[in-house]
């Protein structure tokens, strides 16, 4: 007889992914105030990794910006993180309610073989990327421009047989990969290291992201 | 009274070894020659997507009877071995005792290409070994190195006393920057890349995944 066996996550990673539906007018009015500001006096003055002149990161103060489509993309994103971390947590909405969220919020705008090295947020709990504009995906680049988190179980997937190597998703000992649709974001936890992948496409890739910590 | 000596030392070190290969001036023409050669389909890794700017050979260059390719293998591993004795504790006896076994590729990095980040599994030590490679450009000077990524112990609390940390206890990514006749050698578990080749020049590398048993103990390293 074979034994019942539960198989349930430790060690878990939580990844949140939302859409913002009808996004189309949002990202079309993001992506003309994001290229008219991709100047001198919005780039980041302090950036913490070598600049790529095929990368533009503006600073890091994006969500005060008064303008009407930034305000509305940060209510969705700054939710979308407060929604993920009802979901994890046993915070319960009034002691969320009383949570002051305090963000860093940037964009990226990618131009061809634009990428950006693997790094994580310290001093944030939580990180979100807003995807505004997927840019063209060439058929001979399929990872052109992918978001790629690096799996934290470090030496775990050192041995592989038969019965590791093809993990359902959640398990799988592999990094995880996600190309970015426009109006997607995903949320994950600071700690996660994650990078972009060169970017490959003619056009542009644009993205906004966003650092997040409550006190 | 003088205050106690304070001592400080690196523990939870990663190994990283440079190995100079004496051949390298004769055989490096030869294997680029060779490598370009070969790389075209018949040669390819089938179990990675093609990429029209980084072509990455099958692991059999040991399988194959060109001298300067065999010559390499024996270079490789004999240097990886040093470097293995130096990071062990083994006897000269134990280390007699000691076989190797390799799976090597080339790869070739060509303009704009890139090799993305990953370990290698089912090894202990990988080795990168450096046959032709573009000259350092001072205005981007990642272009082509190798990567290795510092996520083994990372801290999510910063301040002014872990900001700044010098090496070998600061947090950032190791960078070795390819130079023909060199090979790097580190822990087949640390993730690491090519970063993206931003000059106009191929960067063509030779990569193993090497692991070390007993001679004499029947079945002690599983398949690759």
């Amino acid at each position: 007889m074979n034994p019942a066996i539960r198989v349930s996550s430790v060690f878990a990673v939580p990844f949140g992914e939302g859409r913002l539906s009808g996004c189309a007018r949002l990202n079309r009015e993001l992506e003309a105030l994001f290229l008219a500001r991709e100047t001198a006096e919005y780039r980041n003055p302090a950036p913490t990794h070598l600049p790529q002149q095929e990368m533009f990161e503006s600073r890091f103060n994006l969500f005060l910006w008064p303008e009407p489509c930034v305000q509305e993309l940060r209510v969705f994103m700054l939710n979308c993180v407060a929604q993920t971390v009802l979901q994890v947590s046993d915070l319960d909405p009034a002691e969320a309610a009383g949570l002051r969220l305090q963000n860093h919020t940037w964009f990226h705008i990618t131009r061809y073989a634009g990428s950006f090295v693997a790094h994580n947020h310290p001093l944030a709990s939580w990180s979100a990327v807003y995807c505004v504009r997927a840019g063209e995906r060439p058929a001979d680049h399929p990872g052109s421009g992918v978001l790629r988190f690096v799996d934290p179980r470090q030496g775990a997937g050192a041995y592989l047989d038969l019965a590791n190597r093809r993990l359902r998703p959640g398990f799988a000992l592999k990094p995880r990969e996600v190309l970015l649709e426009e109006g997607q974001v995903i949320v994950f936890p600071s700690f996660v290291f994650h990078e972009v992948a060169p970017f490959y496409g003619r056009d542009t890739r644009i993205t906004v992201a966003s650092n997040c910590w409550f006190g | 009274m003088n205050a106690p000596a304070t001592s400080l030392m690196p523990i939870f070190a990663a190994p990283f070894g440079v190995v100079p290969i004496t051949a390298a001036a004769e055989l490096n023409p030869d294997l680029a020659v060779l490598f370009a050669a070969r790389a075209m389909t018949h040669y390819r890794e089938p179990a990675a997507p093609p990429d029209p700017l980084c072509f990455r050979s099958r692991e059999d260059l040991l399988e194959w009877p060109e001298p300067a390719v065999s010559q390499l293998g024996r270079a490789i591993m004999a240097g990886v071995s040093e470097v293995v004795i130096a990071a062990n504790q083994y006897s000269a006896a134990e280390r007699e005792t000691l076989g190797v076994q390799a799976r090597v590729r080339f790869v070739i990095v060509r303009p704009d290409g890139h090799l993305s980040g990953a370990t290698a599994p089912m090894a202990s030590w990988c080795a990168v070994y450096c046959v032709a490679a573009p000259a350092p450009t001072p205005a981007r000077m990642d272009s082509a190195v190798l990567r290795l990524y510092a996520v083994r112990h990372p801290s999510m609390f910063l301040d002014a006393s872990n900001y700044r940390m010098r090496i070998p206890f600061s947090a950032d990514h190791h960078v070795w920057r390819p130079v023909p006749g060199q090979m790097a050698v580190f822990p087949a578990s640390i993730p690491h890349e090519v970063a993206l080749n931003r000059t106009h020049v191929d960067l063509i590398l030779v990569i193993a995944r090497l692991r070390f048993a007993d001679q004499g103990v029947a079945g002690a390293v599983p398949p690759w």
